[in-house]
């Protein structure tokens, strides 16, 4: 097992490349344990991280609670990064505080389990499911300013978070959050980590979220549109670096956004999210070939900027029972009345992606 | 003709707070704008986009330059609240729940304007009813408070409430970048459709390129203060001639996975600070073309095509690089082959 190491290799657009992740001494015993089992090649071994069906509701005063998540189920093996699309108010950033255990008030699970690697974060008591999130299970959060403390050094707040889970002195912990700005490409690291957040331009602050993210080496990542607040060509600087991450390091990570643009170029899945529900998982190679589902086809079309092919895909809403089986039959070019009494299931295609629809388009 | 707005050199600079250094907001842009004729503002946060926006608008005064509206040149005691101009020119914000008041009525938002101009309530109430459809927004919204609507149907407002006073000029600030995928094609349908029935001409401030595309008749590239590189908006998407925009345009990504931007020019780190800038060319910390003259001077502009300015010593290294114009025929191609299998014959109705 090597120790810490202050040799991080900056990344060059080409091909990135980040040092693999290095152990600290004090946790040698589980994680290297853990690790030594279960080789990271193995090919058919368990998803890192699985949801069955999980229904998230927030309550209201004197109203039925509203449905955030309604029987949403995926996995996500190793080694992947798996994009997440949906519009504002589809439950995206519900599913990543569910993942994360922070649903804020007053919202709950209803339903449903989620597992991390083996282990149903239900059932863990409080203090090991803290030891885990933020360790092996963390979320780059969008607003990198409003995250950051004001009052704390950019490289105490690194260290911080090392220190909180590996039990390392100061100056070890130190050092590896000037690795981390490293490895994020903050121009002048050893500047920087004297720096306060608002002496960072929003770019670099939120590179620094990204460096707190994996500071400890996470094994999942959870990015919640975390680059929709930058600019262009800061965003492709901050992608290629979560990929090379994820790559390097055999993590995997759930890139949540609303651009399905960005998906089809860093993500090797796709999962579609419509109201609550999940409508639509498919390889990228796949569903940019032949998306199943009519509203991930309406999704594409928005930037076909074609108004022909778009009134198209575009129904006006339709007035429908309110206790309609299929969510997006209201909007839906391709409904019929099954759709408005049985609710669709999740089913496979042909093309090998899973539709919830009872009309998809197949190839 | 003279153009309807025509900003010469204009200068900004914005002065800290004990000390004696100043932000370099705006470092003599001109440009000028055609009636009826859309031209886009493109450049990373920074860039000095806003700022050029918010002195036409005259929300904050130039250090230096002259911005002429229709004739009349505009400044401290001559602005867009004075006779002959006020309600002439028109803004639209990037934040529609931010910029709309949320104790206000739908219909009285996109009234209030023509409060100030003077107009009864009779013809405002009818104005109101005329603007509203044209937008897209229904009689009932008329009723409700912008908070009961969505982003779409909020940024829809701000559409309405510049159109009221039918406008020669809309400067659009962002208008798109708060909202979703759907929602962005709706409002960009819509800004189109009004330009055509009312001949208002745009300044559209952005940083989405692929909506700048398809709005813009003229681009001009904006980076620390200075347009880089301005032309007509098909000839630029095609062929940039400017380092910056090479690099801008090619980290735009469109949805389908084999149209992976090319890695022909990338530009390494974030822009500098408009506090000390260098001498000489402003990109020179990132451009992968340097050389010592562009440390020691600033390159004039270059005119290789009529209509196509351009700031660099090296644009005709620039331009053998060749670009990557063909990605979005190509997607267009390939979105109209993939997507209209299956669509029913009956065409759906535009919102």
């Amino acid at each position: 097992m090597s120790h810490l190491s202050a040799a991080v290799v900056l990344h060059d657009p080409e091909s990135p490349a980040i040092d693999p992740p290095v152990a600290f001494p004090s946790e040698a015993g589980s994680r290297a344990a853990a690790a030594d089992i279960v080789p990271a090649t193995a090919p058919e071994e368990a998803p890192i991280l699985s949801i069955d069906r999980l229904t998230v509701v927030f309550d209201r005063y004197g109203l039925e609670p509203k449905v955030a998540l309604n029987e949403v189920e995926l996995c996500i093996r190793r080694g992947e990064m798996v994009g997440l699309v949906g519009e504002s108010g589809s439950g995206k950033t519900t599913l990543a505080r569910a993942i994360m255990a922070a649903i804020p008030e007053p919202g709950r699970i209803e339903s449903g389990e989620i597992v991390f690697d083996g282990k149903g974060l239900d059932d863990l008591p409080e203090e090991d499911r803290r030891s885990l999130l933020g360790r092996d299970l963390s979320m780059i959060v969008p607003n990198p300013r409003s995250e950051l403390n004001p009052v704390l050094t950019v490289g105490d707040q690194i260290a911080n978070v090392i220190r909180y889970h590996h039990n390392v002195p100061m100056k070890i912990a130190r050092q590896r959050a000037l690795d981390m700005l490293k490895a994020v490409s903050i121009p002048d690291p050893e500047r920087r980590m004297k720096a306060y957040p608002h002496e960072l331009s929003g770019g670099m602050a939120q590179r620094v979220v990204i460096a707190v993210a994996l500071a400890c080496s996470p094994r999942f990542v959870i990015s919640d549109d975390a680059t929709s607040g930058l600019d262009v060509t800061v965003q492709t600087q901050v992608l290629e670096l979560m990929t090379a991450l994820v790559r390097n390091q055999n993590a995997s990570a759930l890139f949540i956004t609303r651009d399905i643009a960005i998906t089809a170029h860093f993500c090797s899945r796709i999962i579609i999210l419509y109201a609550g529900e999940v409508v639509e998982i498919a390889d990228t190679a796949v569903f940019f070939d032949r998306p199943g589902h009519p509203y991930s086809i309406m999704l594409l079309t928005a930037f076909t900027h074609d108004p022909e092919l778009r009134a198209r895909w575009i129904a006006p809403e339709a007035e429908l029972p309110e206790d309609c089986a299929c969510a997006f039959a209201a909007r839906c070019v391709r409904r019929q009345e099954r759709c408005i009494v049985e609710r669709p299931s999740l089913r496979r295609l042909s093309s090998g992606q899973q539709v919830r629809c009872h009309f998809p388009v197949e190839a | 003709m003279a153009p309807l707005l025509d900003v010469q050199n204009l200068v900004k600079h914005f002065p800290i707070s004990g000390s004696r250094k100043t932000v370099q907001a705006l470092n003599g842009v001109s440009f000028t704008i055609e009636r009826g004729q859309t031209l886009s503002l493109v450049g990373e946060s920074g860039s000095g986009k806003t700022t050029v926006g918010r002195c036409v608008m005259g929300l904050i005064d130039a250090t230096d330059g002259s911005i002429v509206f229709d004739g009349q040149p505009l400044g401290r005691s001559h602005n867009i609240r004075s006779r002959g101009v006020r309600g002439r020119i028109q803004t639209v914000f990037q934040e529609p729940s931010e910029s709309l008041d949320p104790r206000m009525r739908v219909g009285d938002i996109l009234a209030e304007p023509l409060i100030y101009l003077g107009v009864s309530r009779a013809d405002r109430d009818r104005r109101m009813a005329e603007v509203a459809a044209r937008v897209g927004l229904s009689v009932t919204m008329m009723e409700q408070y912008p908070g009961e609507l969505s982003a779409g149907l909020q940024q829809r407002i701000g559409i309405g409430r510049a159109m009221i006073t039918e406008p020669d000029l809309i400067i659009l600030d962002e208008p798109t970048s708060a909202l979703d995928p759907t929602a962005r094609a709706e409002i960009v349908d819509l800004l189109i459709r009004l330009q055509r029935e009312t001949g208002a001409a745009y300044l559209f401030i952005s940083h989405d390129l692929s909506t700048v595309r398809f709005l813009s008749d003229r681009l001009a590239v904006l980076y620390l203060g200075s347009i880089v590189e301005m032309g007509d908006a098909r000839e630029v998407f095609a062929a940039p001639l400017h380092p910056y925009s090479t690099g801008l345009l090619a980290s735009a990504l469109l949805p389908h996975p084999s149209l992976r931007p090319s890695r022909k020019l990338t530009l390494e780190g974030e822009i500098p600070s408009p506090i000390d800038l260098p001498k000489g060319c402003a990109l020179a910390s990132r451009c992968p073309f340097v050389e010592d003259r562009c440390r020691s001077s600033h390159p004039a502009g270059f005119t290789p095509h009529p209509n196509h300015l351009v700031h660099c010593f090296n644009y005709e290294k620039v331009a053998a690089l060749g670009s990557d114009a063909d990605y979005f025929a190509r997607f267009q191609a390939i979105a109209k082959s993939v997507l209209s299998v299956g669509a029913p014959e009956k065409k759906g109705v535009m919102a």
